[in-house]
């Protein structure tokens, strides 16, 4: 029903790891965006969790393209 | 030099008689409202506007639940008061959940309200019991409100998504704001509560619910401020003859088919003995 934008989730396990990518939402506002994370994604018990407007992201490499180099 | 001479309360031991009864009845008040939430919250997994919401959903009833659970727990060790009885065998009369939790919650304005609102009531009291001078409630009280932060971020988020939706939904959303809201301040009660007072006093809870009220008052407004959504609306009727362990001026309660299945009646013949 609501129009929103892609949010893309970010959490770690413990204070020692890195951030890592795992998954992302829909949702109409920052708000809604948190709430749905957290409960969406709550397979771990994280000490961090955020999330990023999919727009907010600059891409460096083109996107979608994997690199004449690989990965 | 100054010495703190705040009272630490492990039990009731030491508690004036409106302190320990103001005490039992706040609690109580708390955990059935949650209670009511978290069948709510469980109802409507299944009736969302979008998935993520249903997901939502099924969290936020868990973790009321769980609070339940938690708020019971301090209530039999130190009242004696059963939690089997305190859902099976409690009159609806006797319970003293947010009155517009009594009765099915038949649209999403509502359901929205309810998240908005009503559970950022109890949150907000909650929030005054941190810090508590009465310790086997200030060391489950963390962890509840860690987990209320992202009821609320729902209920705003979903509060603000509606009230752009166009003139009819941001109407009925306005109507249920304002029941709600209605509604807490009875829940609340008359600004000079003997048994409130008392609480604030021996440092139990550090803002008198008139206190709480006017600060959810602000939260709301501040939520709706720009969104076309006016709660100026909402009523406080009298409070005379309030009930401070109904928080009702009258007789209420949860509707029958709600007591049904929380007390899990359809499913009497596999409870555990």
């Amino acid at each position: 029903m609501t129009f929103g934008q892609v949010y893309e989730v970010f959490a770690r396990k413990t204070h020692d790891e890195p951030l890592r990518h795992v998954g992302s939402v829909n949702a109409t506002d920052d708000d809604l965006a948190k709430a749905y994370a957290w409960t969406l994604y709550d397979e771990e018990s994280w000490v961090e969790m955020c999330v990023v407007p999919r727009s907010a992201v600059i891409p460096i490499t083109q996107h979608g393209s994997v690199p004449v180099w690989g990965n | 030099m100054t010495t703190d001479t705040k009272p630490v309360f492990e039990s009731l031991e030491g508690m004036s008689e409106p302190c320990r009864l103001g005490l039992r009845n706040i609690i109580m008040a708390c955990a059935d409202t949650k209670l009511l939430l978290g069948y709510h919250y469980g109802e409507w997994t299944f009736g969302t506007p979008e998935l993520e919401a249903a997901v939502a959903s099924c969290s936020l009833s868990q973790s009321e639940l769980g609070h339940v659970r938690l708020l019971q727990a301090v209530l039999k060790k130190h009242y004696g008061d059963d939690p089997e009885r305190l859902i099976d065998n409690r009159p609806a009369a006797e319970f003293a959940n947010v009155a517009f939790l009594d009765e099915q919650i038949e649209r999403w304005p509502g359901f929205v309200a309810m998240n908005a609102i009503v559970d950022l009531a109890v949150a907000r009291v909650l929030h005054a019991f941190r810090g508590s001078s009465f310790k086997p409630l200030r060391m489950s009280v963390e962890k509840m409100l860690d987990e209320e932060r992202y009821h609320i971020h729902h209920g705003r988020g979903w509060f603000r998504a509606l009230a752009r939706q166009g003139e009819v939904t941001r109407g009925s959303l306005e109507r249920q704001a304002c029941a709600a809201l209605t509604s807490v301040a009875e829940w609340f009660g008359p600004a000079d509560d003997e048994q409130d007072a008392a609480l604030v006093g021996a440092s139990v809870k550090s803002m008198a619910n008139a206190e709480i009220f006017r600060a959810l008052l602000e939260d709301v407004s501040e939520m709706a401020s720009g969104t076309g959504v006016n709660v100026a609306a909402a009523q406080r009727a009298s409070l005379d003859g309030w009930n401070p362990a109904t928080r009702r001026v009258g007789v209420g309660g949860p509707n029958e088919e709600i007591l049904f299945h929380l007390r899990g009646s359809k499913n009497e013949v596999f409870k555990l003995g």
